[in-house]
């Protein structure tokens, strides 16, 4: 029983980098997207940015981590810690799904919305700002939601190059111990702990007053 | 205070405007009849600049403003937020919002300030958009179908609603297939058929003007009892 509880307690603390590389990668994943997301709307770079949507989606993850942990290093001679070789590569790949996620939004407000703002003399930028964004994430939040959950789970990726988030920290305990079904459980238990908490973030916006009276 | 001259418009080589021009006097209202397809849909986002003309040209003095056949609300925003957000752009004081009320007071929809479009009736939303366009002080309004969907009275007070806006010196061009409603409100009405300007009258000038306006558009109803009858069903 002391035992369970020093190894809940050992793989406990790997959250904090899971969590970590999550918001990082959130981070750059929703700034980048959303960017292209509006250029190529607008047209601007659109097969650049289609291009890259394309191979970010086209190409396993695993591959996009390895390239820039080890690759790029070698050919820039820049070196990367791990963390932030992860928080790129998943930020970058989010990116791609983001912008998907958000260009069927943007797609989903009528033009009647773009061109009401432009009849009342509403500068661009605070139209994408309070008129179509507002409304784009109310539509795309459920989407949202899942990419998040799809990101956190693909961390576990981080453990190919040493970085001791969850699922590392339980294949080291796994190793020491030559017993895989704790560890590996406990690693388990704890993803699908914060895959409610996301769950439960993501409920509790869409229940909030603002969101829930328009539409 | 609108100039249009030699005005065309092509969609995929449809023409949707041919050479069209007429010109409208300050605080004037002119009424747009026509079949459906007629342009003049067209011919009002020519003038707010939604759509390029293929050639000619359009000149307007002063702000010009639209009101869109379906209002175009912002969903996400309470009538008196979308009432002030353009206008607070521009002047950060109380001031848009003191004005905002006022004007729904005066529109008789005081009580709906906090509500959001989806709470709205039909009558209520054509007011709020109406309001929406005020709050910018427009010199032009263009109104594209401001009585569809509405009923007999709430169409009586559209006509006392914008009569009162000219009355404020206001530039209107109104395109509607209410031909009653048209006549009632216009100063002068074009009928655009096929992308020209076929009519150009002043109703109260006219003797019947709407048996005269019917003439021009095609498929009277009889004809297309007959196409029915020929056809399978």
């Amino acid at each position: 029983m002391e035992r369970i509880v020093s190894d809940i307690v050992y793989v406990g603390t790997g959250v904090l980098v899971t969590l970590q590389l999550l918001v990082g990668a959130i981070c750059i994943g929703i700034v980048g997207g959303l960017l292209m997301s509006i250029l190529r709307y607008r047209g601007t770079c659109r097969s650049l940015i289609n291009g890259m949507v394309s191979i970010i989606r086209g190409t396993p993850l695993i591959l996009q981590l390895g390239l820039i942990y080890f690759a790029v290093p070698g050919i820039f001679g820049i070196k990367l810690t791990a963390i932030a070789a992860g928080i790129i590569s998943f930020g970058l790949n989010s990116s791609a799904y983001v912008a998907e996620i958000l260009r069927a939004g943007i797609e989903s407000i009528p033009k009647g919305q773009f061109e009401a703002a432009q009849t009342l003399g509403i500068p661009t930028s605070h139209m994408w700002k309070d008129i179509i964004l507002p409304q784009v994430v109310r539509n795309v939040l459920p989407a949202m939601v899942g990419e998040i959950i799809a990101l956190l789970k693909e961390t576990a990726i981080i453990s190919m190059i040493g970085c001791q988030d969850i699922m590392r920290k339980s294949q080291l305990l796994a190793a020491e111990q030559f017993v895989y079904f704790t560890p590996l459980c406990i690693a388990g238990v704890y993803y699908y702990l914060l895959v409610l908490f996301i769950e439960f973030i993501g409920r509790k916006i869409e229940r909030s007053e603002k969101y829930d009276k328009s539409i | 205070m609108i100039k249009v001259s030699n005005v065309r418009k092509l969609f995929n080589e449809i023409t949707v405007l041919d050479d069209v021009s007429f010109s409208v006097e300050k605080s004037n209202i002119i009424g747009l009849a026509g079949p459906s397809g007629g342009g003049k849909s067209t011919l009002l986002r020519c003038i707010q600049k939604l759509d390029k003309p293929n050639s000619g040209t359009i000149k307007c003095d002063g702000r010009v403003c639209f009101m869109f056949q379906d209002f175009q609300l912002f969903p996400h925003m309470t009538v008196l937020e979308n009432l002030t957000y353009a206008p607070a752009l521009k002047n950060k004081t109380s001031l848009p919002a003191k004005l905002a009320l006022e004007m729904l007071e005066n529109l008789g929809i005081g009580s709906k300030a906090d509500a959001y479009q989806r709470q709205l009736s039909g009558g209520q939303k054509q007011r709020v958009a109406l309001a929406r366009s005020l709050m910018i002080k427009p010199d032009i309004l263009l109104c594209d179908e401001p009585t569809s969907g509405l009923d007999v009275a709430t169409t009586m007070d559209v006509v006392t609603l914008l009569e009162s806006v000219r009355n404020m010196g206001v530039t209107m061009v109104i395109a509607s297939h209410d031909l009653d409603f048209l006549i009632k409100i216009s100063d002068r009405i074009l009928l655009l058929k096929e992308g020209r300007i076929a009519v150009d009258i002043s109703p109260k000038e006219t003797d019947n003007p709407v048996e005269y306006l019917k003439k021009f558009y095609s498929l009277p109803p009889q004809q297309f009892v007959e196409t029915l009858k020929l056809s399978s069903f």
